[in-house]
Parts: C-alpha cells; sequence; structure tokens
C-alpha cells in the first residue's frame, strides 16, 4: 500500500493544457474517485500516474518515491481499462498471466496466484475461456483480475463500468467497493458518471478545464460545495441558481429577489458582508425547496421519506413527527415565492416540478404522488439551511446557510427508526 | 434475417452495369485461358500457323525434361525467398514506423516509394546500381568486404540479386497493409503490455503477430502470386534467365518458348502447369491459416 501525491501536475499536448497544476495526496488504501465532465482531464490525469503519458511539469510520487521519470513497469501500478484491453487471443487465465510471468519464482505459484484472484471475483470457471467467449461484465472481471495478479501497489481504473449496462453496472459497483474493502489497495478510478463517484469514493476530486475544483468526502461535496461548479456538477437534477441581491436586514442578511427574498442565517463560519450589498447567485437543490398550494386548505410541503401517508395525494401535516433533519419541512422553510408549474415529470420515487419564478425557473423535487399539474399556482420555501450563495465572478462560494458538518447531522440507524 | 436492400429493381439493369466488366473479363483472361489450355494440347509451327492435335504430348514432354524441372525447382526456391524475405523486412520496417513517433509520414512514404516505381524501370535501375562492374553499391559493397560480386558469371549470386530486387520492390506494398493492420490493434493491448512490462519483441511475438495473422496470410498470399508471376521485368532485364538457368523461372522459360523458341503448345502447357500450381499453393496457405489465424475480437 502507498499513498499516492501528485505535485504541481501539469500536462500539455501541443498547445492543449489537459491538466493545469494539479497538488492532490492520496492517502494509502484510499479509494479516490475523479469525475468531471469529459475533456475535464481526469483521465490524462490517471494516465500521467500510470506514465502512460510524461508529467509536462511537476511531479508524482508513489509511496515515498518519486516515479515522474519511470517507465510504466517500474511503477507497480495495474490499470483497467474502459474497452477491458485483454488480448483476444489468448485465454483469461494467459490474459490474467502474460504480463507477469517474469515476476513469479515458479509457474506453480503464479497459477495459484490466479485461481486465487479468479476465486475473489468468482470466475473460476471462465479462465479456459476467451474474451470473444465472455460477457462484458465478464470481461471487466477478468481485466480487473489480470490487475489483481500483479498485487500492485495501486490500482488505476479509468471509467471500467462505463461498457456496461445499467443493471450490471450497479451490480459492479458494489463488487468493486467489497474488493477495495477486502484488499485496501490505494485506489484512483475516473468516472464521469457522479453517482458512480459518489457511492465509490472514500473521496471525490471533481475537476474541470484541467483544474481541481474541489476534493471531499461525497456528502461534503454534495452540502458544501466549494464553487458553483462543483454545486451544479453533481446532484441530478442539478442545483437551482439564480441571481439575487444580498441586502442588509434589521438583524441579519437577506437574499433578495424579484419574487422573493429569503433570510440568510447568520453564523460562525459566515461571512456575508464579502457579498452584501451586490449581486450575487443564490443556490438551492430541487429537494431543498418545499411546496405549498395557495388555495387554502389544499396544501402539500416537503415532508419526508418515512412518511407513509403521502401515498395518496392528499394535506400533509405541517411539523410531522417524522420529520427529518436536513429536509425542508415546515418549520425551517424561509422565504416564500408564488410561482406557476410549467411542467411535471413524476419520476417514481418523487416527483420533479418546473416553476416559473418571475423571470427565472427553479426547479422543485417533491414528493411523488402529490396532486400539482401544469398551470397551477404554487407557493415555493426554501429550507433554511440549505442554502448558498456563489461570487458572480468567479464562482466561488461565498457562504453556506449552515456551518460546516452541521446542516446534515450523521444520524445513527436507531434514531432513523425513531 | 436482415433485409438485404436491392440496390436495382430490375434485374437486367443490374445485369447491364455488370456487362461491361464481363465483357473485358471474357475476352481478355477466361477465353484466352480456354484458347491456352486448347492450344497446351497441339504441337505448333512457325507461330502457330500449322498446328497438329498432340493430346497431352506436352505435359508428357515437360515431365521428362531436366531443364523444366530445373526451371521449376528454382521458381520455388525463388518465391519462398521472395515471401519470406518479403514479410520478414516489411515487418521489421513497419514495427519501427509504428512505433515512431515523430516523422512517421515521411518514413513510410520513403518506405513505400519503391512500389510505386513500374517494375521494368526498377529492373534497369537496379541493374545500373548492382551492376558488376559499374554498379555504385557493388563497387562499396566490394571495397567494404572484398567479395568479388559477380553475379554476371555466378548462378547463386544472381539469384540473390534477382531475390533480392524482387524482395525490395514488393516492400512498399506489404508495409502499408502492415502498418495499417498494426495500427488496428486497439492502444490499450500495447499499453497495457507496457504497464507490465512486456519487451518489444515478446510484445510483436505474442500480441502483434497474432492479431494481425489475417493481413499476414492475404500477404503471403499475394506475394506468392507475384514471386512466381511479378518477377519477370526483372528476370528480363537483368540476367535473361542466365547464368546457365540460375534464374530461369517458370514464367521466364514458358515466355522464351512461347517467343524465342516458338514452342506455342509447349509454352502454353507450362502455362496451364503453372497456374494450376499456383491456385494449389494458395489454396493450401489459406487452409492451413484458417487453423491458426485469429480473427477479431
Amino acid at each position: 500500500m502507498s499513498q499516492i501525491t501528485l505535485d504541481g501536475l501539469t500536462k500539455q499536448f501541443g498547445d492543449v493544457e489537459a491538466v493545469r497544476g494539479i497538488d492532490l495526496t492520496v492517502e494509502s488504501g484510499e479509494f479516490l474517485v475523479f469525475v468531471g465532465p469529459s475533456g475535464c482531464g481526469k483521465s490524462t490525469t490517471l494516465r500521467t500516474i500510470a506514465g502512460l503519458e510524461d508529467a509536462t511539469e511537476g511531479r508524482i510520487l508513489i509511496g515515498d518515491e518519486d516515479v515522474t521519470g519511470l517507465d510504466p513497469a517500474e511503477r507497480s501500478v495495474a490499470m483497467v481499462f474502459q474497452n477491458y484491453a485483454l488480448y483476444p487471443h489468448m485465454t483469461a487465465a494467459e490474459n490474467m498471466t502474460f504480463g507477469v510471468r517474469s515476476s513469479f519464482e515458479s509457474d506453480a505459484a503464479m497459477q495459484e496466484r490466479v485461481q486465487e484472484a479468479a476465486e475473489t471475483l468468482d470466475i473460476p470457471e471462465l479462465l479456459d475461456r476467451k474474451p470473444s467467449e465472455l460477457s462484458g461484465g465478464e470481461r471487466q472481471r477478468v481485466a480487473i483480475g489480470r490487475a489483481l495478479v500483479r498485487e500492485p501497489a495501486v490500482f488505476l481504473l479509468d471509467e471500467p463500468l462505463s461498457n456496461l449496462d445499467a443493471k450490471l453496472r450497479v451490480q459492479m459497483r458494489a463488487e468493486l467497493l467489497e474488493l477495495h474493502r477486502e484488499l485496501e489497495t490505494t485506489t484512483v478510478y475516473v468516472t464521469h458518471d457522479q453517482t458512480e463517484a459518489m457511492t465509490l469514493g472514500d473521496r471525490v476530486a471533481v475537476l474541470d478545464d484541467g483544474r481541481l475544483q474541489q476534493v471531499a468526502t461525497p456528502q461534503e461535496l454534495y452540502d458544501y460545495p466549494d464553487n458553483r461548479f462543483v454545486a451544479e456538477f453533481l446532484g441530478n437534477p442539478a442545483m437551482n441558481v439564480l441571481s439575487v441581491d444580498v441586502v442588509e436586514g434589521e438583524t441579519t442578511y437577506a437574499a433578495e429577489h424579484a419574487e422573493f427574498r429569503v433570510p440568510l442565517p447568520d453564523h460562525h463560519d459566515a461571512d456575508l458582508s464579502r457579498v452584501a450589498g451586490s449581486v450575487a447567485q443564490f443556490g438551492v437543490r430541487p429537494e431543498d425547496i418545499s411546496v405549498r398550494a395557495t388555495e387554502s386548505g389544499r396544501q402539500t410541503s416537503d415532508g419526508t421519506a418515512a412518511d407513509e401517508s403521502a401515498t395518496a395525494p392528499q394535506t400533509v401535516g405541517e411539523a410531522t413527527a417524522s420529520q427529518t433533519v436536513g429536509e425542508a419541512t415546515a418549520s425551517q422553510t424561509v422565504g416564500e415565492a408564488t410561482a406557476s408549474v410549467t411542467v411535471t415529470e413524476p419520476l417514481g420515487e418523487s416527483l420533479l416540478l418546473h416553476c416559473d419564478v418571475g423571470e427565472d425557473s427553479l426547479r422543485v423535487k417533491t414528493q411523488p404522488r402529490t396532486a400539482v399539474s401544469p398551470g397551477d399556482t404554487v407557493v415555493l420555501g426554501f429550507d433554511r439551511d440549505r442554502l448558498h450563495l456563489f461570487d458572480p465572478d468567479d464562482g466561488t462560494t461565498a457562504y453556506h446557510s449552515s456551518p460546516k458538518g452541521e446542516a446534515a447531522p450523521t444520524r445513527t440507524v436507531a434514531e432513523m427508526q425513531d | 434475417m436482415t433485409e438485404t436492400t436491392k440496390p436495382y429493381d430490375s434485374t437486367l439493369g443490374a445485369a447491364l452495369l455488370l456487362l461491361p466488366t464481363l465483357v473485358v473479363l471474357v475476352v481478355f483472361l477466361y477465353y484466352p485461358a480456354l484458347l491456352t489450355f486448347r492450344l497446351s494440347l497441339f504441337q505448333t509451327l512457325l507461330l502457330g500457323t500449322e498446328r497438329a492435335f498432340v493430346g497431352l504430348e506436352n505435359y508428357v514432354g515437360l515431365l521428362g525434361s531436366g531443364a523444366y524441372h530445373g526451371s521449376f525447382l528454382i521458381s520455388v526456391a525463388f518465391a519462398a525467398t521472395v515471401v519470406l524475405g518479403t514479410l520478414v523486412v516489411s515487418l521489421f520496417v513497419a514495427y519501427l514506423l509504428f512505433q515512431v513517433e515523430v516523422g512517421e509520414s515521411t518514413y513510410l512514404v520513403a518506405a513505400i516509394w519503391p512500389y510505386a516505381l513500374p517494375t521494368a524501370v526498377a529492373g534497369t535501375v537496379l541493374l545500373f546500381l548492382l551492376h558488376p562492374t559499374l554498379g555504385i553499391i557493388t563497387h562499396y559493397v566490394e571495397a567494404l568486404t572484398g567479395v568479388e560480386l559477380d553475379w554476371f558469371t555466378s548462378g547463386p549470386l544472381a539469384f540473390l540479386v534477382v531475390a533480392l530486387s524482387a524482395v525490395w520492390k514488393q516492400l512498399g506494398y506489404n508495409i502499408v497493409f502492415l502498418v495499417a493492420a498494426l495500427n488496428n490493434v486497439p492502444t490499450t493491448l500495447t499499453e497495457s503490455a507496457k504497464l507490465d512490462g512486456v519487451g518489444h519483441l515478446r510484445l510483436l511475438r505474442r500480441v502483434y503477430l497474432p492479431l494481425i495473422s489475417p493481413t499476414l496470410v492475404f500477404l503471403v498470399v499475394v506475394n506468392t502470386i507475384y514471386a512466381f508471376f511479378g518477377a519477370f521485368p526483372l528476370v528480363d532485364l537483368m540476367t535473361s534467365g542466365g547464368p546457365s538457368g540460375a534464374t530461369n523461372l517458370l514464367i521466364f522459360k514458358l515466355y522464351r518458348d512461347a517467343f524465342e523458341f516458338s514452342s506455342l503448345g509447349s509454352a502454353a502447357a507450362q502455362s496451364v502447369v503453372l497456374f494450376v500450381v499456383v491456385a494449389l499453393l494458395m489454396w493450401v496457405q489459406l487452409r492451413v491459416s484458417d487453423r491458426y489465424m485469429h480473427y477479431g475480437a
């Protein structure tokens, strides 16, 4: 096991700068995921760690050794490719042993290692088959098996699940996690898929335009994005971002939009003076907006997942006992915006509303089977703990409405059963 | 069942479009081939103005002819040398071209251009470059090694010179195909091998060769045909089959028998035999390779 250190890593292809100075340490035994849109430099970074590309500037350390100038073979890394990169004319077993023959003392030792890897991956019966006789998932298992046989210090995976169908991808994801827990080998994983990034990574590194945007645990990235890019990249549907004026009220600051005014809770981490009196980008996630009907009596609010009464479109009582922290419930809803619903998208486990608020449009995620149809007018409220402000010029975060670690305190299982 | 689209509604329309090709094939290929076979059953005099049916006598004559046996063996040896030599050298050059990262296209053009020369021109140029007394290449090779390269009088040397010329002429064609085939091998396979530290030769032998085997088989077949039929201008211009029959390939011998010695019947029989031999050879090559070849993933 070894940690990986990237020190000012830069990679240029001719005039194109693919990676622009990345500083990052992947801890020993960590599962780190690089995620970003295509062309953000995530694969190039991985390939530079592997040694398949030479770094233009900067250094790469694996363990304590500077490997920047070393050949790929001297770095003790194993890589799994998106297209599996299996030799089509060799059997699975031959594929697993082809590259490593010289590093084993005896043939028997090698065969034993192959058998072991095959059993870990549940493919011992496939060892004599050629890749053309294997399904996509089986091929990827063989490719992972080949990496296992090498017993490398570092695993590098380049979109290994992207060629698999959706169902298999979910299954392989879980198996990869299990495998990593078993082996505890330092792993760097590249994907463009945010779900994969969030579910797999101990930490996730978000890249854009060759630059590291933020590295943090998945939940922290989601709750406390460092900038607008990270905020909008993670989460589906994406975070709503609108222009507001930040004004100083009597006791606290507020975000003022043509259609609504949201007071911004003050706390020890907040420094709203930076954006006060100017325009800022106001960010709120679709699930952090609650919906209420305008007519009296018939109202809906974004309640809780545990609320069984939501099976029929009916009134959901305010502040029920099953309230959970971190979700927009009536008690902590701030602001009030009248909106007209333009589109409804039933997603099964939730209902997505597209609402017009003045000139802007908001996506709102509410409970399924809520009786809302296009053309309805509703009242939206915002979860006071889950508001964000971004600098309108450089997109950096100016404010989170709750101090780090408090927006979504970790719950124990016992608490969940309450 | 997938539905095949019919580009033409009427069979007649399709037939009409095929007609020019068919006419050319029939007039210039199938009909002459038939005539050749018919001619091989006759004995001719005065350029075929007088002919007498002799049955298989021409073939029987070939069976007993020492000169023909010699020419046959030389042709087979020549084909083996040229096919093997061309493949080995062009594979070597193609592998280097495949791996070079700077100035790729310049090297590729340099490697291919001999193929653009007409064989007759190449034969003339090579004759002067390799001439035993005037040739600049011969001069330097002799100066450096001290060996006398008098291939005008030495049979084996003449054979070697013609074979080398044939190989040189055919390299470009082979290299184009091999470079294309190598570039078709997925890069991740190369990268995967690089990560494992697999050496260049092992990579070539264990990964590239099996993966480009369809192209290799195709080239073996094409090179075989070339060695039996295509080297005629080289022999004609450089050695005229000599010295003492050392480069008297079947294709050259039958030409001389027909047009210098006016034995049209015997030459026609030789053509038929040559055709059958090459056809058999190709059939064997394809059958054998089918067993070892790897097609795609």
